[in-house]
C-alpha cells in the first residue's frame, strides 16, 4: 500500500481546517476527491517522540474508523495511510455539517436529525467506542444519513464515565453554540440513544453526566 | 494614597512574608524554607515546626525591609489553601494574631490565584492562557465568567510531584527540579516512556513508574532524567497549545515553581510561536511560592471587600482555583 507514498506532498489540495494536531486538506487521490489529514511535526517535541506520537494516532485513527463501521455507524472510507507522512488519505464526505444545518431545520427535522444523532452514538458506545470530541462539527449530513467525522480523539471503552463525556461534549456544544433549540435537540438526542441501548442504561449514564458536571472538572471557557 | 498590605504564604515548604503596596511594588518577600533529609519528601508536620521556629523572624524582617511601621498596614492576608494542614495553620495563627492585633482586616486568599496574579502583575500579562505548574497544581487555565476556567489538568500527579518523586528515588532531596533540568542538559539520548495525554488531560503516574524502572535497570540518571523532562514537558505543551487554539487567546503565561525549567518555557515559547501568541514567565525570584503572592491578591480582594472574621478563619487543604470567585477582574 504504497501508492500514496509522495502524493501527499505533491497534492496542490485547498485547506479546508488547521487545528491544533493536523490540517484537513482536499485533494485528489487516484483520480478520487479526497480529504488528506496530515499531523505536521510539531517542532517542540523531540523528533523522535513526535514521529512515534503523530504514527500511532494516525494509526489509531484509521483502526477506529474502521471499527466505527462494524458498531454500525458511517464514517468516511480509508482510501490509504501514509505513515511515513502520518497522512490519512479518505473520503470526501459532500454534505452539511450539523452544525451549519441546524439553523434551517424545522421542528420536526431538528427531531429527526437528533434521534438519529442519539441512536448513532449510542451504537458507538454499546460497542466500546468513546468518539471522544463530539461536536455538531463532527457530524454530517450526506445522503440522508449521518457521517461520523474525527476520530482523532476516540477510544476504544465500555466505561460509563467515558460514555458520559461523550455526551457531556455535546450538551456543552448544543447549549453554547446552538441555545435557540438545545433543550428540544437533547430530549430528541436523549430518546434516539435510549432507543439504542434501552432507558435502564441511559438513566445510568446520564445519572454519571451530572455527576461529571458537579464536579466541574470539564468546566470550559464559553 | 498608597496603602500598604502584608502578606502570608506557608502552604508547603516555604514559610514568606511580604509587605507591598496597592499600585503592586514589593517593598519586601522574606522566606524560610524547609528542607527534607535527602531521598525524602516534605514531612508536613517537620516543615510546620521550622515555620513555627522561622514565623517571628520572617515577619520582623519583611516589616524591617519594608521601612513600614506596622501601624502602617491596612490589611493582612494569608493563604487559607489549599496545602498542607499543619504548614497552613501556622500562617493562619500568625495571620490571625497580627490582623487582631493591629485591627485589621483579615484578607483570605487561594495560594493558587496568588501565582495567577502575582504573575500577570509582574509580568504584565492582561488576558492569557496559564500554565500552572507546581508541587501542588498541574493545570491550564483561562479567566472567563467570573473566574479562572480549568481548560485542562493533571488526573494525577502534577509536575512537580513527577519530578520530585523521581528525585528522591535517585536519592536527593526536593525539590529535585533543578537538579534533573541539570542532569538532563549533560544528556540527548532519548528513552521511551509512556507519554499519555486523555483529551484535554494529561497523567503523569505511568511516566514515574516507567522511570523508576529504567533506574532500577541500570539507566543513567542524566539520560532518564532528559527522558522524562521530554515527554512530560511536551504533553503539557501539547495541552496547553489546544487550549490556545480553542480560547483565541494571544498569550501564554508560565507561573508557580517548576516554571523556572528552561526546557519547559523553551518548548512552550517554540509552541506559541506558531499561534503568534506571546509567553510570559514569572520572573525565577517570585515563581516559587511567596509571601508576594498573597500580598498582592489579598489586596486585590481587599478592593473588593472580602474578608474572613477571626472567629471564621480557618485553613482549607483542598481548595480548588476554579471555586474561588474573583470579582476584582473584567
Amino acid at each position: 500500500m504504497s501508492i500514496s507514498l509522495g502524493v501527499t506532498e505533491r497534492s496542490p489540495g485547498r485547506l479546508l481546517y488547521r487545528g491544533a494536531e493536523a490540517d484537513v486538506i482536499l485533494g485528489d487521490w487516484q483520480g478520487l476527491e479526497a480529504v488528506f489529514k496530515i499531523r505536521k511535526p510539531l517542532t517542540y517535541r523531540l523528533q523522535v517522540l513526535d514521529d512515534a506520537i503523530r504514527r500511532q494516532r494516525t494509526v489509531h485513527e484509521a483502526e477506529m474508523m474502521h471499527l466505527t463501521k462494524r458498531a454500525g455507524v458511517a464514517s468516511p472510507f480509508l482510501y490509504d495511510v501514509d505513515i511515513q507522512s502520518s497522512t490519512l488519505i479518505m473520503q470526501f464526505v459532500k454534505g452539511d455539517r450539523v452544525k451549519d444545518l441546524v439553523a434551517s431545520l424545522s421542528g420536526s427535522q431538528l427531531d429527526g436529525t437528533f434521534f438519529e444523532f442519539g441512536q448513532n452514538v449510542a451504537k458507538l458506545h454499546r460497542f466500546g467506542i468513546m468518539h471522544g470530541d463530539l461536536t455538531t462539527a463532527n457530524v454530517v449530513r450526506s445522503n440522508e444519513r449521518l457521517v461520523f467525522i474525527d476520530f482523532g480523539l476516540s477510544l476504544r471503552t465500555a466505561r460509563i464515565e467515558d460514555h458520559a463525556v461523550d455526551l457531556r461534549l455535546i450538551k456543552e456544544t448544543l447549549l453554547g453554540a446552538h441555545p435557540d433549540v438545545s433543550a428540544r435537540a437533547l430530549d430528541a438526542l436523549n430518546r434516539g440513544y435510549a432507543s439504542v441501548v434501552g432507558p435502564a442504561r441511559t438513566r445510568v449514564v446520564m445519572k454519571q453526566l451530572q455527576n461529571i458536571e458537579r464536579r466541574g472538572r470539564y468546566a470550559r471557557v464559553a | 494614597m498608597r496603602r500598604y498590605i502584608l502578606g502570608i504564604e506557608s502552604t508547603a515548604h516555604t514559610f514568606s512574608v511580604s509587605v507591598m503596596t496597592s499600585d503592586g511594588v514589593i517593598l519586601s518577600n522574606t522566606k524560610s524554607v524547609y528542607k527534607p533529609p535527602e531521598g525524602s519528601g516534605i514531612h508536613p508536620f517537620e516543615a510546620s515546626q521550622n515555620h513555627l521556629v522561622a514565623a517571628p523572624k520572617v515577619v520582623a524582617d519583611a516589616l524591617d525591609l519594608s521601612r513600614i511601621p506596622m501601624r502602617g498596614l491596612c490589611a493582612v492576608a494569608y493563604a487559607m489553601g489549599p496545602g498542607l494542614g499543619p504548614c497552613l495553620r501556622v500562617g493562619a495563627v500568625v495571620a490571625r494574631t497580627l490582623a487582631s492585633s493591629l485591627g485589621v482586616p483579615l484578607v483570605p486568599v487561594n495560594h493558587a490565584v496568588g501565582h495567577i496574579e502575582l504573575g500577570c502583575l509582574l509580568t504584565g500579562s492582561k488576558d492569557p492562557v496559564v500554565l500552572l505548574v507546581s508541587g501542588g497544581h498541574t493545570m491550564i487555565l483561562a479567566y472567563s465568567g467570573k473566574r479562572w476556567r480549568v481548560l485542562g489538568e493533571s488526573l494525577d500527579l502534577t509536575l512537580g510531584q513527577l519530578l520530585d518523586q523521581f528525585g528522591r528515588y535517585h536519592g536527593l532531596a526536593s525539590p529535585c527540579g533543578m537538579a534533573i533540568e541539570e542532569a538532563a542538559s549533560a544528556s540527548s539520548s532519548y528513552l521511551r516512556l509512556p507519554y499519555s495525554v486523555k483529551g484535554n488531560d494529561v497523567s503523569f503516574s505511568g511516566l514515574l513508574t516507567a522511570s523508576k524502572l529504567l533506574m532500577d535497570r541500570g539507566g543513567s540518571f542524566s539520560d532518564v532524567s532528559y527522558s522524562i523532562q521530554e515527554t512530560a514537558f511536551a504533553m503539557v505543551t501539547e495541552v496547553t497549545e489546544r487550549a490556545l487554539a480553542f480560547t483565541g487567546k494571544k498569550e501564554v503565561m508560565i507561573v508557580g515553581g517548576v516554571a523556572a525549567n528552561r526546557r519547559l518555557s523553551g518548548m512552550m515559547s517554540e509552541m506559541s510561536r506558531r499561534h503568534s501568541a506571546a509567553v510570559t514567565m514569572t520572573p525565577l525570584e517570585y515563581s516559587g511560592d511567596c509571601g508576594a503572592q498573597i500580598a498582592w491578591t489579598g489586596w486585590l480582594a481587599h478592593t473588593c471587600g472580602i474578608q474572613v472574621p477571626i472567629s471564621e478563619s480557618k485553613v482549607l487543604q483542598s481548595w480548588r482555583l476554579d471555586r474561588v470567585d474573583i470579582p476584582w477582574r473584567n
